[in-house]
């Protein structure tokens, strides 16, 4: 049970990391006013928070699924 | 800085604080708060400034500043300035025939369904011509002007309906109108940005307010 905790918890601050890292892209993009500010947001912070969103959400399934395995 | 952005920059920093917190101490999430938490600080938060932040993008790459922030552009950004008539863009930008904010994006975007999107995929090829190909100078439509941008606003207008040169001949106005006769490639409105003129172009300097 306590690993099974760790492993969530490790996989929150995971995501935790990534979305911050999405945001603060998003937020240095928006003070720049070119194509490629763009380009950064959509395609750097839209990947990290996707990705961090990704990992949250598995986190949440996996947790769910063990217990009943067990 | 428009209220829309304060309010998406304070979404962001909230966001920020809420997942920092959580990154710090994981272990709230085991207790049913600390799961709502995750769930709106991990999920709906992000999720909401990822979606106010596509629209302000959107919102801002239909401004004049951001047409004009590339380098190729600069010259098509000085002829809206040219102080002649006869130039149309600088005509339309001059006596505020088209938003100012808004020059480039109401004349160049197709009024069409996917006129936006459209938009948007030749910007990524222009990005990419920008930093990893050559633009092509001078540069040039895509497509020959439709005639449609123009109709957008004058279609119905007395000054275009009834004008000489529109009605002398009965079939010029019909022939506009199904884009078979051009408004730009006749010699009727063919001072467009003419950015080879602009060395002998004489420019307007708006008066401050």
């Amino acid at each position: 049970m306590k690993t099974q905790t760790t492993k969530i918890e490790r996989r929150i601050r995971l995501a935790g990391i990534l979305l911050i890292a999405g945001l603060l892209v998003e937020l240095v993009t928006l003070r720049w006013s070119h194509p490629t500010a763009f380009l950064l947001f959509l395609l750097l912070g839209g990947a990290l928070m996707a990705l961090g969103i990704a990992i949250y959400l598995l986190s949440i399934v996996s947790a769910e699924k063990k217990p009943s395995l067990e | 800085m428009t209220g829309n952005t304060t309010i998406l920059i304070a979404v962001i920093l909230f966001s920020i604080v809420l997942i920092a917190w959580l990154v710090l101490r994981p272990s709230i999430t085991a207790t049913r708060g600390g799961k709502m938490l995750a769930f709106v600080a991990l999920l709906i938060f992000p999720a909401l400034a990822g979606g106010m932040g596509v629209n302000r993008h959107i919102e801002r790459s239909k401004t004049t500043n951001f047409c004009l922030s590339c380098h190729v552009m600069e010259d098509y950004g000085r002829s809206l300035r040219v102080d002649d008539r006869s130039f149309v863009p600088a005509t339309h930008f001059q006596y505020n025939l088209v938003p100012r904010d808004q020059a480039c994006y109401t004349c160049h975007t197709d009024y069409t369904m996917y006129g936006d999107v459209n938009a948007k995929l030749r910007g990524l090829k222009h990005v990419y011509a920008y930093y990893l190909g050559k633009p092509s100078q001078p540069i040039k439509l895509y497509q020959p002007y439709n005639n449609r941008e123009c109709l957008h606003c004058h279609l119905g207008a007395r000054g275009f309906e009834e004008s000489e040169a529109h009605t002398k001949d009965p079939q010029t106005l019909s022939r506009i109108k199904a884009n078979q006769l051009s408004c730009s490639t006749t010699e009727c409105h063919n001072i467009i940005h003419n950015v080879g003129q602009l060395k002998e172009a004489t420019f307007w300097k708006e008066q401050a307010k």
